[in-house]
C-alpha cells in the first residue's frame, strides 16, 4: 500500500475534525437546490487558505464529496436535483419516495455513495499516474460520441414514446445553443434580448423542468406530497445493505464507470450518473421497473457520481488538468499554496498527496453516519411540515438557489417559465428528463461535433475521425447496444425458447 | 420522471397543436440560423431543427392515420387550476418587486402570498401567527446564510438604497 505512513497523518484528531466539517458543510450546501458541488467548494475554499496543502486539500475533498451526496436529498424527496450530479437520481428516486420509500431511497443513496466514493478513492490511490493518461486519449470526437452515449438515454425516459422523446432531447438540445455560440462566438436565438446573450443557465433550468412542475402540482390539490406507508423508526439501513449487495456487481461497475468519467475533463457527474443509469438499465433483470422506483437505479447513479470525485482528481493532480469543475477551483486553491501538481507530485509530495488521499477515505467513510442522520433528519422535514410551509419554502429556496448562480433575477423568471413549460409538456406525454438531457449534453456534443468536423475537414479524413479511433468505436459499440439490446435480448430469447421447444 | 398512471389516446387534437408548435419553434429556429454566417455556428442548431420539423411531421401523420400511441396523464381529481395558476403569478411577482423592494422584503411577501395559496386547512389563530413567524424566520436565515456566509449579493432593492 503506498505510503502507509501518510494514512496515520491523515487520522490526526485536526484532519478527522476537517475532514467532518468538511461532509457535513458539503451535505447541507449540495441539498440546497441550485447550490452545486462547484459552489459549496468555492464559497468555502478561503476557509483552507491559512492551514497545511495537505490539511487544506483533504477539506476540500470532503466539501465536494458531501455536495455531491448532498444532491441526492432533493432530488429524491422534490424531485429537483439539488446539484446536477443527482438529474439521473430523479428517475427512480422520486417515485420510490412517492411510494412511501423515501427513506429507503435517502439510505440507498448514502450507501451507494459512499461505495462509490471509496472505490474512486481506490482507483486515485493505485492507479492514478496510468490512468491519467486516458484523459489525453479523449479528443473531440469522443466527447461527441460520450454525448450521443447519454442521449440514448432517452429511450429509456420517454415512457414508451420514443417519438416525443427524441422531439424533447431535440428541444432540449435547441435551448442550449441560445446565446453566444461557443465557438464561433456568434449570437444565436436571442432574437434582440441581452438577457438570453449569456444562454440558459443549465442548473436553472434543471431545476424549472423538475421542481416548478412538482409544485403546481402540490398546490393544486389537498394530497400530502409523499405517501406514508410506514411509521419511519430506523434508518433502514441493513434493508438498504442487503439490496446493495444483492446489486453489488452493478454498484461496482457503475462506480468504475463514474471514476472514468470523472477523469475525462469537463465531463462531471451529470454525465456519470447518466451513463451508469443507462448501463445499469441495460443489464438489469427488472428493466422494467426502471423509472417506477427502481433501488438499482439509484445505487448506479449515486454510486457513478460519487465516484467522479477519486476519478475527476487524477488527471487535477497527475497532469494539473481539472476532471470536474469543483477539481478546478481546488487546482487554483492548490496554486494559491504553492502547491505544482504533475506526475512529479507523487513522489516529491507524497506527504501531501497521500495523506489527502487516504483524508478522502475516511472523509467518504464518514458520510455514512453524516448522511444517514442528515438524510433522515430531511425526510422527517418533508413528510411533516404542513404543505402551507412546504411550498413556500420550497419556492423560495428555488428562486434563491437559482438567483445565487448568475446573480440574476431574470435566470429565476426563466426557471419559473420554464417549469411552466415543462409542466404542460409533460401533460402532453414529453418527459421533462429528454429535455434536460439535451440541454446538458448540448454543448458537449457540439463543442465535439464541431471541433471533430473542423479537424476532419482540414485534414480531409471526415470518415477516420468519426470512426476511425478506437476509444470512439468503443463508446459507438455501447451506443449501438444500448440501442439495440432489447431488440437482440428479445431476438436471442426467441431463439432459446424456439430451440428448446424443439 | 412521471409515476403518474397514463392514458392512451389513438388520435390526439391537443397533440397535433403540440406537434405543430414545435415545428413553428423549429421553423423560427432554423430562419434565424440564416442570419449566421459561420459554419459552425449554425450547422448545429440546423441539423437540430430539421430532425424536430422531421420528427414531429412522423408524430402528425401518425395522430392522423390513427396510431398514435400517445400518452396522456389524466388530471387528479378536484385539482384547482386557480390555485396553480396563482403559484406561478406569486412566483413571478416575487421576482418582479425584488429589485424594488429587496431580497428579504419581497421574499418574505412571496413566501407569504404562496402560503395562502396552499393552505387547505382552516386558518386558526395559532396558524395565523404561528405561519408567519415561521415565513419571516426561514426567509431571513436563508437571507443571512447567502447574503452574509456564502457572499452572494442579494438585492437590496432600489427603495432601500
Amino acid at each position: 500500500m503506498p505510503g502507509i505512513e501518510y494514512l496515520i497523518e491523515a487520522l490526526t484528531p485536526f484532519n478527522l475534525l476537517l475532514a467532518l466539517a468538511g461532509v457535513i458543510a458539503g451535505t447541507v450546501i449540495g441539498s440546497i437546490p441550485g447550490l452545486t458541488a462547484t459552489m459549496a467548494v468555492a464559497v468555502l475554499v478561503p476557509i483552507t487558505f491559512s492551514m497545511e496543502p495537505s490539511s487544506a486539500l483533504l477539506m476540500m475533498g470532503a466539501i465536494y464529496t458531501g455536495a455531491i451526496y448532498g444532491g441526492a436529498y432533493a432530488a429524491i424527496l422534490l424531485n429537483t436535483p439539488g446539484t446536477p450530479s443527482a438529474i439521473a437520481t430523479t428517475f427512480d428516486g422520486f417515485p420510490l419516495a412517492q411510494k412511501g420509500q423515501g427513506d429507503l431511497a435517502i439510505t440507498l443513496a448514502c450507501i451507494a455513495s459512499v461505495a462509490g466514493g471509496l472505490i474512486g478513492a481506490a482507483f486515485l490511490l493505485f492507479l492514478a499516474p496510468p490512468l491519467a493518461e486516458v484523459a489525453l486519449a479523449f479528443g473531440p470526437v469522443e466527447y461527441f460520441w460520450l454525448a450521443v452515449f447519454g442521449l440514448t438515454l432517452i429511450s429509456a425516459l420517454s415512457e414508451g414514446n420514443l417519438l416525443k422523446g427524441l422531439i424533447g432531447a431535440c428541444f432540449g438540445l435547441l435551448l442550449s445553443c441560445i446565446g453566444i455560440a461557443e465557438i464561433s462566438a456568434d449570437v444565436r436565438f436571442t432574437f434582440g434580448n441581452q438577457v438570453l446573450l449569456g444562454g440558459i443557465e443549465t442548473v436553472s433550468a434543471l431545476i424549472g423542468l423538475y421542481c416548478i412542475p412538482v409544485l403546481i402540482d402540490l398546490v393544486a390539490t389537498p394530497d400530502k406530497h409523499l405517501k406514508v406507508t410506514h411509521k419511519s423508526k430506523s434508518f433502514r439501513f441493513l434493508e438498504a445493505l442487503g439490496i446493495s449487495w444483492k446489486k453489488k456487481f452493478s454498484l461496482i461497475r457503475s462506480s468504475v464507470i463514474g471514476t472514468l468519467v470523472g477523469i475525462l475533463p469537463g465531463a462531471g457527474g451529470s454525465i456519470a450518473g447518466l451513463v451508469s443509469y443507462s448501463e445499469a438499465r441495460r443489464t438489469s433483470s427488472n428493466q422494467k421497473n426502471f423509472g417506477k422506483g427502481e433501488p438499482e437505479g439509484i445505487l448506479a447513479t449515486e454510486s457513478a457520481n460519487n465516484a467522479t470525485v477519486g476519478g475527476g482528481f487524477i488527471p487535477t493532480l497527475v497532469l494539473g488538468i481539472p476532471g470536474t469543475p469543483p477539481d478546478a477551483v481546488i487546482l487554483g486553491a492548490l496554486m494559491i499554496q504553492g502547491v505544482r501538481t504533475g506526475p512529479s507530485l507523487f513522489t516529491d509530495g507524497g506527504s501531501i498527496v497521500y495523506t489527502f488521499i487516504y483524508g478522502l477515505f475516511i472523509a467518504t467513510i464518514m458520510m455514512l453516519p453524516v448522511g444517514l442522520v442528515v438524510g433522515r433528519y430531511a425526510y422527517q422535514t418533508i413528510i411533516t411540515v404542513p404543505k402551507a410551509l412546504l411550498v413556500p419554502a420550497v419556492a423560495f429556496m428555488t428562486m434563491l438557489g437559482t438567483f445565487a448562480i448568475r446573480n440574476s433575477i431574470s435566470d429565476v423568471i426563466i426557471m419559473i417559465l420554464l417549469g411552466v413549460i415543462g409542466w404542460i409538456l409533460n401533460r402532453f406525454g414529453y418527459s421533462p428528463s429528454p429535455i434536460v438531457l439535451g440541454l446538458i449534453l448540448g454543448s458537449i456534443a457540439e463543442q465535439g461535433f464541431v471541433q471533430a468536423w473542423t479537424l476532419g475537414s482540414a485534414t480531409g479524413e471526415m470518415g477516420q475521425m468519426f470512426f476511425g479511433r478506437p476509444i470512439s468505436l468503443a463508446i459507438i459499440a455501447f451506443i449501438c447496444l444500448s440501442l439495440f439490446y432489447p431488440v437482440i435480448r428479445k431476438f436471442w430469447r426467441g431463439r432459446k425458447a424456439g430451440g428448446s421447444n424443439v | 420522471m412521471s409515476n403518474n398512471q397514463t392514458n392512451s389516446n389513438p388520435r390526439d387534437i391537443a397533440g397535433l397543436v403540440m406537434s405543430s408548435l414545435f415545428i413553428i419553434i423549429a421553423g423560427i429556429a432554423l430562419w434565424d440560423t440564416t442570419n449566421m454566417m459561420d459554419a459552425d455556428s449554425y450547422i448545429f442548431p440546423r441539423a437540430l431543427a430539421i430532425t424536430m420539423i422531421v420528427l414531429n411531421l412522423i408524430l402528425i401523420v401518425r395522430n392522423v392515420i390513427g396510431m398514435s400511441s400517445d400518452v396522456v396523464q389524466p388530471e387528479k381529481k378536484g385539482a384547482s387550476t386557480v390555485r396553480r395558476v396563482a403559484l406561478t403569478i406569486g412566483m413571478l411577482l416575487g421576482c418582479a418587486m425584488m429589485p424594488f423592494l429587496g431580497f428579504l422584503i419581497s421574499g418574505v411577501i412571496t413566501f407569504l402570498i404562496l402560503m395562502v395559496i396552499a393552505m387547505y386547512r382552516k386558518w386558526t389563530t395559532k396558524t395565523m401567527v404561528v405561519y408567519p413567524l415561521i415565513a419571516v424566520a426561514t426567509v431571513a436565515g436563508f437571507y443571512l446564510l447567502f447574503s452574509k456566509l456564502l457572499l452572494v449579493p442579494l438585492p437590496i432593492g432600489i427603495l432601500f438604497e
